[in-house]
């Protein structure tokens, strides 16, 4: 297996390579074997004796390693949104007041929401009494009661 | 030393599947179940997940959008009996990622149904002028019913709205008859309205005009009456004058008017043209008499002043 002498350059054409199949295709799997590629790159330019199998060891642990690392550090910074209600309508809710167009009884009603209704968990309460949502489980609401019945339906 | 090349060969490659495995980009607007040895354990949300490969699988991918059903056209019938095609569109939300993948087989199907049904329930208990009038109601009840009912399987209804109710074409014509007498009749009546209340005003035109004639004659009858009355007070009072008159002069006096009279009398029968045949219906000598009384008079004057 005595093949030409690898140079870290091919690792660094590697990586790149990976990179620009990252910018065509969407999925983010080659991120981590181009960062690989250029650490491993990087290691062979500064031992460059290393034998090719070690090089490919290196790489294949460290494309795993990459990942759990990010996942570890980065995962949760990452998730950083102008927008993080989009796509979570019950949430956009929360905080709001409304009325009840049905009673609370055993703990269920509904409220009048802009065009339509929603579920209500909470304490009892008569028809047309404000309550504030306090949370989303799944498509029902928890409410607190926060006001004495007005007019109804509103 | 070739099975280690070997083995670090098919460890590169292992290591680019498990790379690919565990790496899951979701896109915003997704959402997809994470199932460990076939079992649920969490949902991804959108970003980038990071899933333990080999025993995590994706399981299904869900559309976390709000999303459109077209509700096909079905025949209902009506609570009279009228045969209608109806359709519509429900408009539906997944809340609950976990629930819309696994409580319910084909969601959508499952949606659709469900509103097909309903409508056939709602419109069903509904006369057709109120199906056709009454939209907004329907739209509310079949939205609590189908909201209520798909509560388990983790989505939210947020409005269905009947789209189209065609009567069949006999239907149709009769409804089109029926507006058209409805204002027929509607004309019918304002006219007779217009000619009553022009008759009305004729007659109390005539009413009026009737009294005010009534009225005139009246106040004439009134006036003449005291004419009549202030003429016969006047030849009372001349009478009396003329009494008065004979009573303190003397008898003959009298005699002069009436000789006057006579004398005239004689005059324009005298006058007339047809004068061959003179009537005298008086007796000459009343006027002699009355000349008789002149002549008294004159003496009497001619006496006094000598």
């Amino acid at each position: 297996m005595e093949a030409t002498q690898i140079e870290f350059w091919y690792w660094w054409v590697l990586a790149t390579g990976f990179l620009a199949i990252e910018l065509l295709a969407p999925g983010f799997f080659f991120l981590w074997l181009a960062v690989s590629g250029f650490v491993v790159g990087s290691l062979v330019w500064m031992q460059p004796a290393v034998s090719f199998e070690i090089q490919l060891l290196i790489f294949s642990v460290l494309a795993v390693a990459s990942v759990l690392v990010w996942r570890r550090y980065f995962h949760a910074k990452d998730q950083q949104s102008d927008q993080p209600l989009l796509n979570k309508r019950g949430a956009q809710y929360i905080g709001r007041t409304f009325n009840l167009v049905t009673a609370i009884e055993n703990g269920q009603g509904k409220i009048k929401v802009d065009d339509t209704t929603w579920k209500v968990q909470g304490p009892d309460c008569p028809l047309g009494s404000k309550v504030k949502v306090l949370n989303v489980k799944g498509v029902v609401f928890e409410v607190e009661r926060c006001g004495e019945a007005t007019e109804p339906g509103k | 030393m070739g099975g280690f090349s070997l083995f670090v060969t098919v460890l590169f490659a292992f290591a680019i599947l498990m790379v690919f495995m565990s790496v899951k980009s979701v896109p915003q607007g997704m959402e997809y179940t994470v199932e460990r040895f076939g079992k649920y354990i969490n949902t991804l949300t959108p970003g980038l997940n990071i899933i333990v490969p080999i025993i995590d699988r994706i399981g299904r991918r869900l559309n976390m959008m709000e999303q459109v059903l077209d509700v096909p056209s079905q025949e209902v019938i009506t609570k009279d009996n009228a045969m209608v095609r109806v359709d519509g569109v429900v408009f539906y939300q997944i809340m609950d990622a976990a629930k819309a993948a696994y409580e319910v087989n084909y969601l959508d199907v499952a949606i659709i149904n469900l509103v097909m049904t309903n409508i056939r329930t709602v419109m069903g208990s509904m006369d057709l002028d109120e199906l056709l009038s009454r939209r907004d109601e329907i739209n509310a009840r079949l939205l609590a019913v189908v909201d209520d009912a798909t509560t388990p399987w983790g989505i939210k209804v947020t409005r269905i709205e009947i789209k189209d109710i065609a009567p069949p074409k006999d239907l149709v014509d009769s409804m089109a008859r029926q507006m058209k007498a409805e204002r027929e009749k509607r004309a019918q009546i304002l006219e007779a309205e217009g000619l009553r209340q022009a008759e009305i005003l004729k007659a109390e035109g005539l009413k009026q005009s009737a009294i005010l004639e009534a009225e005139g004659r009246k106040e004439a009858a009134f006036r003449e009456a005291e004419a009549r009355e202030r003429m016969a007070e006047a030849e009372a009072k001349a009478t009396m004058m003329v009494s008065e008159a004979i009573a303190k002069g003397d008898v003959q006096a009298i005699n002069f008017f009436v000789a006057q009279k006579y004398i005239e009398s004689l005059k324009a029968v005298a006058a007339a043209d047809n004068s061959k045949l003179i009537l005298m219906p008086l007796e000459a000598s009343s006027v002699i008499g009355a000349l008789g009384g002149i002549g008294e008079l004159a003496k009497e004057a001619l006496n006094k002043k000598g």
